[in-house]
This record gives structure tokens, sequence and C-alpha cells, in this order.
């Protein structure tokens, strides 16, 4: 669909069905968790019976990234792992968020020296919400849901695509990454 | 076997005196029993090791950059007997200049990532009938230059920035007595190595 923008039908409706819209994807985010290190663990307790992020609507249970509303990238990314997580990221439907999880996700952490991490996961993907600490606490990644929401909820899609990622159509349907290994 | 009552330091040196001869020199420290052996007597050693001592669990397979001295490449072998765990370590020092040894992947098949993860961290070559293996990389990015594992290996996120926080007496605002500062391996001087910061200055 080469030339057709996202989000026109939202950019076109009435304020109230704009608010409504918002509201029913801010509490639905099936996230995907790409774990990666310790701060997995965390995900996984935020994700459990004592802090429960499912009451916030966020539903852990996505088969793969092509179901998934959020990313949710938890651990040191090194740059053996950056392409697949580029390459999930990009399997994600629009619209798709990511919340960078912990400080290694965030800027490479304790080992921002090491020869085989990135500096963060921004490098390779957009990052809308940031939760620091090594590793934080289930309550940080319920306030960044929070604060996800929050900027859901005051979002226009139609800005969105043409602020934040600057494409089009046809630029989010181009092709795949090839696989590694695969002949280029 | 004549020695096959005595204690596992002593039947390691027996084996090995007898088949390299007094080049192979066994180190008991606090450590697992260690025997270092010449460069061109590596397989053999691993093949004895398995062979005569019985050393059949393969643990792992790594080197050591001593910096001036070379390479050492060292190897973790076990001998499991019931209720019993005898640890073996052989070693071996490489010349710096082309660390080359012949491949045990012959005399233990799991050795084989082992050396592809040396190779490639070291720039260690490992031969087989002669002949040089072309080893594929097996751990780092397929664009990575260099041998990360080195000692002159360039960290390049520590000449774009300083070390945050004080490392060495003398740094930190607590007035101490200075003195030689140590510099970690693979962060060269001030100056030394990438493109000098602007401004002139040479922090």
């Amino acid at each position: 669909m080469p030339g057709v923008g996202l989000g026109n039908l939202q950019r076109l409706a009435p304020k109230p069905a704009r608010y409504v819209l918002n509201w029913g994807r801010k509490y639905s985010l099936w996230v995907f968790n790409f774990g990666l290190a310790c701060c997995a663990i965390e995900f996984i307790a935020t994700s459990m019976a004592r802090h429960d992020f499912i009451r916030l609507g966020v539903i852990p249970f996505a088969p793969g990234p092509r179901q998934a509303d959020l990313m949710v990238v938890s651990g040191t990314v090194t740059d053996k792992m950056a392409p697949a997580i580029k390459r999930l990221y990009e399997q994600m439907p629009e619209p798709k968020y990511v919340i960078s999880f912990g400080s290694c996700s965030n800027s490479g952490g304790p080992y921002w020296d090491s020869y085989c991490v990135t500096k963060g996961v921004d490098q390779i993907i957009p990052v809308d919400v940031y939760v620091p600490g090594c590793p934080p606490r289930p309550e940080a990644l319920l306030q960044g849901i929070l604060k996800l929401q929050e900027k859901i909820d005051g979002e226009s899609l139609a800005e969105r695509y043409a602020a934040h990622r600057g494409v089009d159509a046809a630029s989010v349907t181009r092709p795949l990454m090839a696989p590694p290994g695969a002949a280029r | 076997m004549s020695t096959a009552g005595s204690p596992w330091p002593e039947r390691v040196r027996a084996a090995f005196t007898d088949a390299i001869g007094e080049q192979a020199l066994v180190e008991e420290g606090f450590g697992p029993v260690a025997v270092d052996v010449p460069g061109a007597a590596w397989h053999d050693a691993v093949a004895l090791a398995r062979g005569e001592l019985g050393c059949t669990f393969f643990d792992w397979l790594s080197a050591v950059d001593e910096a001036g001295e070379g390479f050492r490449l060292v190897c973790h072998l076990a001998r499991h007997t019931p209720g019993d765990v005898a640890h073996l370590l052989v070693r071996t020092l490489l010349p710096k200049e082309s660390p080359t040894a012949a491949s045990v992947a012959d005399v233990f098949p799991g050795a084989r990532w082992h050396e592809r993860e040396t190779h490639e961290m070291f720039g260690i070559e490992f031969t087989e009938d002669g002949q040089v293996l072309a080893l594929a990389p097996l751990l780092l990015p397929e664009e990575f230059e260099g041998h990360p594992l080195r000692k002159e290996f360039v960290l390049a996120s520590r000449v774009a920035k300083p070390w945050p926080g004080a490392k060495e007496p003398g740094e930190s605002d607590a007035a101490a007595p200075s003195r030689r500062r140590t510099r970690a391996p693979g962060v060269p001087q001030p100056g030394e190595w990438g493109p000098h910061p602007p401004g002139g200055s040479d922090g």
C-alpha cells in the first residue's frame, strides 16, 4: 500500500472516539518479554501473583512477537543478539511499544566498557519508556507500565507515526531481515 | 602400571616423565595438579592424560594471555573413579608471535568447541595433520575484528569515556598518598589510540 499513511482513521475520528480507542489500547497490551539476563526474572516476578501486572491490562501470553503490542527488553543486549532483537521488533505489528528494563538495556549498565555489549537497546530500536535499576524492582516495572499507559492515553497514532517513526505503510511492510547465515 | 596405587601427583609425574621427559614439569600448588609441557608435545600430553592416566572427562580448554611471555594454553581434565575425582591441568606456553598448537579434537571431540572459542578470543591457531584449521567464529558477531581477550585489545568505550568514579588511591576527594597509577589491560594511555579529543586536552 505505498503512499497510504497509517492512523488516518484515528486522526479523522471525533475526540471522544479517539479517547475510547486509546483507552482500549492502553489496557490491552499483549507483552512479549525479550528476557536476556537477570532482569527477566524481575519481569517474571512482576507477572506473578504478588505484583500481577495483568490487573493493569498487560497480558504476558503473546504467542510471539507477531501477536504482541509491547516488547520489554530486559537484560544485557550484546552485539551478537542485537540483530535478533531488531528482527523480532520488526515482526511486531504497529502500533508497537518498547520498554527498556534495567541498566543494561538502557545504556549497557555495568558492562558499558565491554567489547561485546551494546550501549543501550535504543541504539537499534526506538524505546518508549526506560526503567532504571540494576535490576529494577517489580514496582519499577509497574511504574514504567503506568507511564507507558499515560503516553498511550495522550497520543495520536497519526502523530506517532509521523513524528516518531517517520514511516508509511510501505516501509512498515518492507521485507524482513534475512535470518543469520542465510544467503544474502 | 607400577604406580597405580601411588598418590595422584606421583602418577602424573611418572607418566609424563616417561612419555615426554624432563621437559614436562609437574606442579602441585594449591589448585589441581598441573603439568607444563612444551608446545610441540601438547597433543601427545593430552592424549597421554586420557589414555594412560585415565582422564576421560574433558572439562574445558582455554588460554591465558601472559603479556610478555606469550599465551598459555590450558586444558582441564578429570579422572573419575567411584567415589573420587582426580583433576589435572595440562598447560603449554605458546610464543606470542605465532601461537599455534595441535588440535586435540581427535582425543576429545568436544574440544573443538573450545578450540573455536580460543581461536577467536585469543587468535591461537590449531592444526590438524600439520594443516592450520579454518575455525569458524563461534560467539562473536560476524563482522567483529580482533581478538578481544588479548591484553592489547583496546576497549574503545574506555577511550571515549573515562572510568566513572575513583578506582585508585589518591583519586578520590579524600587526600591519600599518591602512587603510581596502574592501567587496566585494554585501556591505552590518553592520546595513544584513536582520534584526539576536541580542544587539544589529553584527558
